[in-house]
C-alpha cells in the first residue's frame, strides 16, 4: 500500500505547481421565467463543484465564486444556463422552458451528474413521491417506481424490514441486500433483532429515518453506477440524500396527517365451531369406516373418550369463539407530524426538523412509534473553505410480536390455531386461562416484546476550493451509533413463562461505524472537451458490542426486569468488528454533450478475507452518445432527447459472514455448567470476493416537447466466484464450507414511459409506468469427489435449490396430481408431472418445478391529475411469473387431526372430498395426524397487482392564504393499499411475501386511509 | 500568496496523514474476541478438557440425547403415540421421515468430529497433567463408539436385508471428505475396538460421581450392550461381567425405583447427560415433550399401564393428567440427568447373553434380580420372551424397546387405535431404517441411500 500512497502524494505534489491564484467574490441576481416572473428554488451551481445555491421565494440568489468559473443554472422543465463569470457582479438570469433534455442533476452518493452525462442505470425519486407512502420505512416508498426493483414486506409490523431485490438475486448465499448511502457514505442497514431475535418482529434500521428529512432517493442499477461502490455495489446501490437548507427567508414547513390501517387482505377466515364438529366426526366415519355422525360419536367415545372435546363443548351449548376477530385491532390509527425550517444566508443555510411518527399495529398488542430530529448545515467558513454537516437522531420504540415462526404465544397464530371451542372470556368476564395454546388476550396484556433503538447519525465535511482553479480538497468523517435494546418478558402465570415461574431476556447492542473520506475534485474545460475527475480514499470501521441476559423464576408479577429474577440462566457478551478501506478514482469525460465516458476504478480490502485476498479491483466503463446535441436533430420538433448508453463493469460482493476464511474453536458451549468449546467452521484460506460483470445498455428518449419520456433498457449480470456455502458431507463434522466456487447470470429488459397526456396550466394529466424482467440461471455449482454437481440448499427451506441450469432456489417439490374422486385421497406424481401416479407421498420424488420465489417481471404504474389546485395522484405495483408457498398448511389446511381436534383449519376446508365422484382440490377428512407433505398442491401462482397509493387533494389557492401570512397550503386524503388482485384464487393469505417465497401468519402488509396538511409559513 | 501556499501544504498533509493512518493490509485485521485461531487452541490439557465437554454437549442437543434420538425411537414401539398437541414426532412415529430429514446424522457426526480431534492429538505435548489427558482422550473413543453406534442403528441396513452400516471416520479433516459406507460387519468391529480402546486408556483413578462424564467401566458397559445388539453373546457376557465385577455400579432398590431418576448420578447410573435448570433445549426438551399441554405431543398407549404387576414401583413412572396417560416419572424436570446407560441394563445384558450361551440356571438369577428389586413378580424361566418384557418394563421412555424388537425379528405391531401407525411394521420393512439426508447424498454421491426411499 505505502507505494500507491507515494503515487498519490506525487500527484498532489504535481498539482501544487500547477496553483494559479484566483480571489472569490459574490455574485447575486435573480431568476426569472420566459414570462418575467421569479423562479424559487433554481439551482444555481459552479460548474464541476458541488458548491450550489437556491434561488429563493423572489428568484434571488448569491454565491461566492471565483471570476472565470461557469455558473449554471437549472430548474425541473426548463432548459440550463451556463454563465461565464466575468468582472459583473450581477447576473439576471432569465430560463426558458426546456424543450430538451431533463436537467435533473442525478444524485449518486460520490458524485453527482447531470442526466446527459450518465452512461448508466439510475432513477431518482424526489420528495413529493416519497412522501406518497405513509409508512415507518421510506425504503416502502420505492415500490412500484423503480424498474427492476422488487420489493416486498417481510411483515405489516410498523417498523419491520424490507426486502428489496434489485435486478433479482446477484448471489446464491451472501447477500442480495443492496447497499444503503446516506449523504455520500455507505451505511450498514440489516435487521436490528437479527439472529439474537426470540422470534420477535423484524427491525429496520431504516426505520430511524424520517421521510420528511430526505430530499431524494436514487437507486443505481448498473456497473458504471455502482462500481464507485466496488465491492458492495453488485446488488445495487441506494442513494438517499437528505434536505440541506436554502438561503433567503426561513421558510417553514408543518405537515400532519392521521388515519387509520387495517389489513390489506383479510385472510382466509378459520372454521366455526360447529364447521369443526362437521369435519372431525366426518374424519371418524371415513377412517373407521362408519355410516353415520351417530356412528362416529358413538366409535369415539368409545375407543378415544371424548378426545377433542366436542361432547363437553356440546354440553356447554355450542358456544362459539372467534379468534380472528378477537386478536384484530380494527382501524388502527396512524399519524405522523412533521415540522421543519430551512433558511439561510449568503455566508450559511440550514434546515432543520421533528418529526414524530406512531403507529398501531392491526393486530393486538403491538405499536411502533418514533421521534426523530435532524439539523443540516452550510457554512462558508472563508472564501474557500465551506463547512457543511448533516445530523440525525432518533428514537423508535417497537412493541413487537413473536411473529418469525408459529410461536403459540402470538396473536397471528392465535387466530388460526386456537381452536374455536376454546372460549376467550370466564363466565365472570375475566380471561380463560385454560385454553389449549395459551389465550392472546391475555398474553398481549402480560407479555412484553419491545425493542428500542436510537440513532445517532452525524455526517459532517469540510472542503477546500484551492487556489487551483477547479480543484478542491474535501475530508468527510462521518459516525454512525445505533444503540439497540431489546426485552422481552413471559408472564408467570399462563404461556410460555408458566413453567419456570416467569421468562425474561434483554439484550443491549451498540454499535459504532465510523466512515473516513478524503477526496480531490478536479475539473477540466479545454474547449468542448470537458474533463471531471475524483480520486477519493474510505476507510470504514464498524464495531458492534452485545450483551445479553437471561433468567427466569421472577419474584412477583408486574415486575419484568431481570433485577427480579430469581434464577438468572444465561449471559453474554461479544465484540465484532470489520473495516474496508478503499481508493476510489473516477474520470468523465465529454465532448460538447454530445459523447460522453466514464470511467471509475475501485480498490477495495475487507477484513473479512485472508491476507493475501483481502484486496480486490473493481472498475467500470460506460459512454453516452447525446443524439439530440447532435446538429442533425438540433432544433428538431419531435425528438427533443435521445440518448444511446452503455456500460460494463466488475463489481464485488462480500456480504458474508466474518471470520470464515479462519479455522476457528469457539468458546461460548457449556456443559455440566462449566465452559466448552468446539471447532466452529470448516474455514477457507482461499475465501475472496464473489464478482459480478454487468453489461448494460440503454436507449433514452424525449419526444414532442418531451411530452413522451422513456427509456428502454437491456441488461445482463455475471456472478462469478460466487461465495457459496458447499455442503459438506456431515462425516466432516461441518454442514458447510463458505468457498468462491460457482456462477450464475441475471439478464432482462427494463423500461420506463412516461406521458403528459394534456399539459397546461390549469390542469394537467399524466400518465407512466415502468416495468423490469429478470431472467436468471445458475452456470456452475461445486463439485464432489466424483464429480457430481453438489446442489446448493436454499438457506430458507430444502425445498429450494439450485444447480447449473436451473433458477436460483428453484422450487423443488413433489408434483401434485389432485385428489382421486373415486377415494378422496391426495395423489403425486412419482417423477414430476407426466409420470406415474401414487398415494404414497414417500414415493414421490422432488422435481424442479421451474419456477422460484423471485418474480421473474415487475411493474409499477403510475398517474397524476391536476385541475384548478386539485389534484390525484396514483400508483400501482406489479409482481409476478414467480410461486409462493402456503406455510403451515398441515396444520390448517389439511383435513387431517390438526384441523379437527388440535388447532383449527381455514372454512375453505368445508369444499372436502365427501363421496365418490366429488371433484375437489381438498382431500377427505382422517382421524389421523398426517406427516407434512410437501408438494405442488400448496405452491401457487405469486402474480399480484397492489393499487400502492390514491391520493386525492387541494393546493389552497396562494392569494388567499397571503393575507393569512401561509405561503402555501394542501390539504389531501391518502389511500395506501387500497386494492389489491390476486391471480391465484387458492392463494389465501397476502401476496406479498418475503424473499424466501412462503406466505406468512406474520402481520400482513396493510392498507391505510389517512387524511394530511402541508402548510409552508 | 504565501499564506494560500502554507494552507495548501497543511492539508496536504492532513490528507496524507489520513491516507497514511487508514489504510494497510494490517489494519483489516478482524478481532477476534470470542474464538480462537485453531492453532491456538490446543495447548494444555486443560484445553482438551473444554474440547470433551464441547463433545458432551453436542450429545445433549435436542437432536441427539437432548430429545429427539430417545423419543424417535420410543415413539417407533407400542409403547406410545404422538399425539399431535404441537406436531412433533407424529412424522416419526407414522415412519413417515422421508431424505429430507437430517435427523441425528448431523448431530452424531458433529460428536465424532470433536472426539476424532481429541484423539489426534499428541498428549506427550500438553502442558498440564498429562495422565489425565490420556484418559480424557480414552473417553473420546468410548464417545466416538457410542456415536457411531447409534448412527450404524438408526441408518444401518441390518434390520432391512442390506449389509451397508455407516462411514466410520476416524479423523477430523482427515482428508476424505467424501467417505463411502462401511459394511454393517465392520462397524461393529469398529465399535468394539473403540471400546476396547477406551476401556484402556481410560484410568479409574478419574472415576467421575457425577456420571456426567464417561468413566472406565462405561466402556465396558456400551461394549455388552453392542455385542447383545449383535448377537455377540460372548462378549456382551465377558463385557457386562467386567462391569458387574468391578464392584462400582448397584441396582437402584424398589423404594428408590421413581426418584432415581430425579437423583443425578444414582449408583446405579454408569453415565448420563447433564442437564441443569441453565443448561436445557428450551422448549425443545425431553419432560417437555411427554408432559404438560404446550406441547406434551408424547402420550402413553393405555395397554402399558398392564404390564406391571400390582406393587410392581415401575408402575409409578406411570400417572395421568387429565384424561391422558402419561410418563411422568422418568425425565421428571428440566433439572434431571438423561440416562444413557445404567447398570440394570448390563444386569439385563448379563442375563440373556449367559441365556444364549446355555447358560439357563444362571441366567435366571440375574434376570430376577431386576423384578426382586422392584416388588415384581419373579420368572420360573428363562426365555426370550420374559427377558424382552423384563426390559421393556424396566426401560420403558427410554428409547431401547424398538432396538430390542429389531435384533429379535419381530415387527411393530398395530396393537391400539391410538398408534400412529395404521398397520403394522412388518419385520425388514424398508423404513425400519431411517433414509440418509438427502443433504449427505447430495454433498457426497459415494454415499448410498436405504432401499425404498427417494429423494
Amino acid at each position: 500500500m505505502k507505494k500507491r500512497l507515494k503515487g498519490m502524494l506525487t500527484l498532489l505534489m504535481v498539482l501544487v505547481v500547477q496553483i494559479s491564484f484566483a480571489q472569490e467574490k459574490t455574485v447575486t441576481g435573480t431568476v426569472t421565467d420566459d414570462q418575467g416572473l421569479p423562479l424559487p428554488g433554481v439551482n444555481v451551481v459552479v460548474q464541476g463543484t458541488r458548491n450550489g445555491v437556491q434561488t429563493n421565494f423572489d428568484g434571488v440568489y448569491s454565491i461566492s465564486v471565483e471570476p472565470g468559473s461557469i455558473l449554471v443554472y437549472s430548474y425541473i422543465g426548463f432548459e440550463p444556463q451556463e454563465v461565464l463569470v466575468g468582472s459583473s457582479n450581477t447576473y439576471n438570469i432569465n430560463l426558458k422552458v426546456d424543450t430538451g433534455a431533463l436537467e435533473e442533476v442525478v444524485v449518486m452518493g460520490y458524485v453527482s451528474k447531470r442526466r446527459e452525462d450518465l452512461t448508466g442505470s439510475a432513477v431518482q425519486i424526489g420528495s413529493d413521491e416519497l412522501q406518497q407512502t405513509p409508512m415507518a420505512t421510506v425504503d416502502q416508498a420505492l415500490q412500484g417506481k423503480v424498474a427492476g426493483l422488487q420489493i416486498a414486506s417481510s411483515s405489516g409490523t410498523p417498523g419491520a424490514v424490507q426486502d428489496i431485490r434489485i435486478r433479482g438475486i446477484s448471489s446464491i448465499t451472501a447477500g442480495n441486500e443492496p447497499l444503503y448511502v446516506i449523504d455520500g457514505v455507505p451505511i450498514i442497514s440489516t435487521d436490528l433483532v437479527g439472529t439474537d431475535d426470540n422470534g420477535t418482529s423484524s427491525f429496520s434500521s431504516l426505520a430511524s429515518l424520517n421521510s420528511s428529512d430526505i430530499e431524494s432517493i436514487t437507486v443505481l442499477k448498473d456497473a458504471s453506477a455502482t462500481a464507485a461502490y466496488g465491492a458492495r455495489g453488485a446488488n445495487g446501490v441506494i442513494v438517499i440524500t437528505t434536505k440541506t437548507g436554502r438561503s433567503g427567508k426561513t421558510a417553514i414547513n408543518v405537515s400532519s396527517y392521521y388515519g387509520f390501517t387495517n389489513n390489506a387482505i383479510d385472510g382466509p377466515d378459520p372454521l366455526t365451531g360447529a364447521q369443526r364438529e362437521t369435519l372431525y366426526y366426518e374424519g371418524i366415519m371415513n377412517s373407521y369406516e362408519l355410516n353415520s355422525m351417530e356412528e362416529a360419536r358413538a366409535y369415539e367415545l368409545e375407543n378415544f373418550g371424548d378426545a377433542a372435546g366436542y361432547i363437553a363443548w356440546n354440553e356447554a351449548g355450542r358456544p362459539e369463539t372467534d379468534w380472528k376477530e378477537l386478536v384484530t385491532n380494527h382501524d388502527a390509527p396512524i399519524q405522523e407530524h412533521t415540522i421543519s425550517a430551512n433558511g439561510g444566508s449568503e455566508k450559511h443555510t440550514f434546515y432543520a426538523s421533528l418529526g414524530y411518527y406512531k403507529q398501531e399495529a392491526t393486530v393486538i398488542g403491538s405499536d411502533f412509534d418514533r421521534i426523530s430530529g435532524s439539523l443540516n448545515l452550510t457554512q462558508d467558513i472563508s472564501d474557500s473553505f465551506e463547512f457543511s454537516s448533516s445530523n440525525t437522531a432518533s428514537h423508535s420504540f417497537q412493541d413487537g410480536l413473536l411473529e418469525g415462526s408459529a410461536y403459540f404465544s402470538s396473536p397471528h397464530t392465535a387466530k388460526y390455531f386456537t381452536s374455536p371451542l376454546d372460549q376467550a372470556f370466564n363466565e365472570d368476564g375475566t380471561y380463560n386461562l385454560n385454553t389449549g395454546l395459551p389465550n392472546p388476550l391475555f398474553i398481549a396484556e402480560n407479555d412484553i416484546d419491545q425493542s428500542r433503538f436510537t440513532r445517532i447519525l452525524s455526517n459532517n465535511s469540510l472542503r477546500w476550493m484551492t487556489p487551483v482553479e477547479n480543484l478542491s480538497f474535501t475530508s468527510r468523517v462521518s459516525i454512525d451509533y445505533q444503540v439497540f435494546n431489546y426485552k422481552s418478558y413471559n408472564n408467570r402465570v399462563s404461556g410460555d413463562g408458566d413453567d419456570t415461574d416467569g421468562y425474561g431476556y434483554e439484550f443491549a447492542r451498540n454499535t459504532a461505524t465510523y466512515v473516513i473520506q478524503n477526496s480531490v475534485d478536479y475539473l477540466m474545460n479545454l474547449g468542448d472537451h470537458n474533463f471531471d475527475f475524483k480520486l477519493l480514499q474510505e476507510y470504514q470501521k464498524y464495531n458492534r458490542r452485545f450483551l445479553e441476559a437471561e433468567g427466569d423464576n421472577f419474584v412477583t408479577d408486574g415486575l419484568t426486569n431481570l433485577a427480579s429474577s430469581g434464577n438468572p440462566t444465561a449471559v453474554g457478551s461479544e465484540f465484532t468488528d470489520w473495516a474496508v478501506a478503499s481508493y476510489l478514482g473516477t474520470a468523465a469525460y465529454n465532448y460538447d454533450n454530445r459523447y460522453v465516458i466514464n470511467g471509475t476504478f475501485r480498490r477495495e480490502g475487507n477484513s473479512r478475507f485472508a491476507k493475501e485476498n483481502r484486496w480486490g479491483d473493481f472498475w467500470s466503463v460506460g459512454a453516452a452518445w447525446n443524439l439530440h446535441r447532435e446538429e442533425f436533430l438540433d432544433g428538431n420538433d419531435l425528438v427533443n432527447n435521445l440518448k444511446l448508453r452503455a456500460s460494463y463493469g466488475k463489481t464485488g460482493n462480500a456480504n458474508i459472514d466474518i471470520n470464515l476464511y479462519q479455522v476457528l474453536f469457539n468458546y461460548d458451549a457449556d456443559y455440566a455448567g462449566t465452559g466448552a468449546s468446539y471447532p466452529a467452521g470448516y474455514g477457507n484460506e482461499d475465501l475472496s470476493w464473489e464478482t459480478s460483470y454487468t453489461f448494460d445498455a440503454g436507449i433514452e428518449f424525449g419526444l414532442l416537447q418531451n411530452r413522451l419520456t422513456g427509456s428502454f433498457g437491456y441488461y445482463r449480470r455475471e456472478t462469478k466466484d460466487a461465495l457459496l456455502e458447499v455442503p459438506l458431507s456431515y462425516t466432516t463434522g461441518f454442514s458447510q464450507q463458505v468457498r468462491n466456487i460457482g456462477r450464475m447470470e441475471n439478464s432482462g429488459f427494463e423500461a420506463e414511459l412516461n406521458v403528459d397526456v394534456i399539459r397546461s396550466r390549469d390542469f394537467n394529466f399524466n400518465i407512466g409506468g415502468n416495468l423490469g424482467t429478470v431472467d436468471n440461471e445458475v452456470l456452475e455449482v461445486a463439485e464432489d469427489a466424483n464429480g457430481n454437481e453438489i446442489p446448493v440448499i436454499s438457506p430458507n427451506t430444502s425445498y429450494q435449490r439450485s444447480a447449473s441450469g436451473t433458477m436460483i432456489n428453484e422450487w423443488f417439490l413433489p408434483t401434485w396430481a389432485g385428489v382421486d374422486p373415486d377415494t378422496g385421497v391426495d395423489t403425486y406424481y412419482t417423477n414430476g408431472a407426466g409420470s406415474e401416479v401414487t398415494t404414497t407421498y414417500t414415493q414421490a420424488n422432488r422435481v424442479y418445478q421451474g419456477s422460484s420465489a423471485l418474480p421473474t417481471l415487475t411493474a409499477g404504474l403510475n398517474l397524476h391529475v391536476d385541475f384548478k389546485g386539485f389534484f390525484l395522484d396514483a400508483s400501482g405495483y406489479y409482481a409476478g411469473g414467480h410461486k409462493v408457498y402456503e406455510s403451515w398448511h398441515l396444520y390448517l389446511n389439511q383435513t387431517n387431526l390438526y384441523e379437527t381436534a388440535t388447532y383449527n383449519g381455514y372454512s375453505s376446508l368445508m369444499d372436502r372430498w365427501q363421496q365418490p365422484g366429488d371433484i375437489t382440490r381438498v382431500s377427505k377428512v382422517v382421524d389421523a395426524y398426517q406427516p407434512w407433505t410437501y408438494s405442488t398442491k400448496f405452491l401457487h401462482d405469486g402474480d399480484y397487482f397492489r393499487l400502492r397509493n390514491v391520493t386525492f387533494g387541494y393546493d389552497v389557492n396562494a392569494d388567499a392564504l397571503a393575507t393569512i401570512g401561509v405561503s402555501s397550503a394542501r390539504l389531501f386524503v391518502r389511500g395506501t393499499n387500497l386494492y389489491t388482485w390476486v391471480k391465484d384464487d387458492y392463494l389465501l393469505h397476502d401476496p406479498e411475501v418475503d424473499a424466501g417465497g412462503f406466505t406468512t401468519i406474520t402481520t400482513p402488509p396493510v392498507k391505510s386511509v389517512v387524511f394530511g396538511i402541508n402548510l409552508k409559513l | 500568496m504565501k499564506r494560500y501556499i502554507n494552507k495548501f501544504y497543511y492539508v496536504v498533509l492532513l490528507v496524507a496523514l489520513a491516507i497514511t493512518g487508514a489504510c494497510s493490509t494490517d489494519d483489516l485485521d478482524p478481532s477476534l474476541e470470542q474464538s480462537k485461531e485453531s492453532e491456538n487452541a490446543i495447548l494444555a490439557v486443560g484445553d482438551m478438557e473444554g474440547l470433551i465437554k464441547g463433545a458432551y454437549n453436542r450429545m445433549s442437543a435436542a437432536g441427539y440425547y437432548g430429545r429427539d434420538y430417545l423419543v424417535t425411537n420410543e415413539v417407533r414401539t407400542p409403547n406410545v403415540f404422538a399425539n399431535g398437541t404441537s406436531g412433533r414426532f407424529t412424522t416419526e412415529a407414522a415412519f413417515a421421515y422421508l431424505p429430507n430429514s437430517v435427523y441425528m446424522w448431523d448431530n452424531a457426526y458433529s460428536v465424532i468430529a470433536i472426539a476424532n480431534i481429541l484423539i489426534g492429538t499428541d498428549v506427550s505435548t500438553l502442558e498440564g497433567d498429562q495422565a489425565y489427558g490420556e484418559h480424557i482422550k480414552g473417553q473420546a473413543y468410548a464417545i466416538r463408539a457410542l456415536a457411531h453406534y447409534d448412527l450404524l442403528l438408526t441408518y444401518g441396513q441390518q434390520y432391512v436385508g442390506g449389509d451397508l452400516g455407516v462411514p466410520y471416520v476416524t479423523e477430523f479433516k482427515g482428508g476424505n471428505d467424501f467417505p463411502s459406507r462401511d459394511s454393517v460387519d465392520s462397524n461393529v468391529e469398529n465399535i468394539m475396538s473403540d471400546l476396547e480402546t477406551a476401556f484402556e486408556m481410560m484410568n479409574s483413578d478419574y472415576f467421575d460421581t457425577s456420571k456426567e462424564f464417561m468413566s472406565k467401566y462405561t466402556a465396558k458397559a456400551l461394549e455388552s450392550r453392542v455385542a447383545l445388539q449383535f448377537e455377540m453373546w460372548e462378549e456382551a457376557r465377558d463385557a457386562a461381567k467386567t462391569v458387574i465385577d468391578s464392584g462400582i455400579y448397584s441396582i437402584v432398590p424398589a423404594e428408590a425405583y421413581v426418584s432415581s431418576f430425579d437423583d443425578d448420578g444414582g449408583t446405579n447410573s454408569i453415565f448420563e447427560i447433564a442437564q441443569s435448570t441453565t443448561d436445557y433445549p428450551g422448549s425443545d426438551r425431553i419432560d417437555f415433550i411427554y408432559r404438560g399441554s404446550t406441547y406434551g405431543d408424547i402420550e402413553v398407549i393405555p395397554e402399558v399401564m398392564d404390564l406391571y404387576d400390582d406393587g410392581d414401583v415401575r408402575a409409578d413412572i406411570l400417572g395421568y393428567e387429565g384424561e391422558k396417560l402419561r410418563n411422568i416419572g422418568k425425565y421428571p424436570n428440566i433439572g434431571a440427568n438423561i440416562i444413557v446407560i445404567r447398570y440394570e441394563e448390563v444386569i439385563l445384558n448379563y442375563a440373556e447373553a449367559l441365556f444364549q450361551l446355555g447358560e439357563t440356571a444362571e441366567a435366571l438369577i440375574w434376570l430376577n434380580k431386576i423384578p426382586e428389586a422392584r416388588n415384581a413378580e419373579l420368572y420360573s424361566e428363562v426365555n426370550v420372551d420374559n427377558i424382552l418384557m423384563e426390559r421393556r418394563k424396566e426401560f420403558v421412555f427410554e428409547g431401547l424397546y424398538y432396538w430390542d424388537l429389531l435384533r429379535y425379528e419381530m415387527d411393530v405391531e398395530k396393537l391400539s387405535p391410538l398408534q400412529n401407525i395404521s398397520e403394522t411394521i412388518p419385520y425388514g420393512d424398508y423404513r425400519l431404517a431411517f433414509p440418509i439426508p438427502l443433504n449427505e447424498i447430495d454433498a457426497n454421491s459415494n454415499i448410498t441411500q436405504n432401499p425404498g426411499y427417494g429423494n
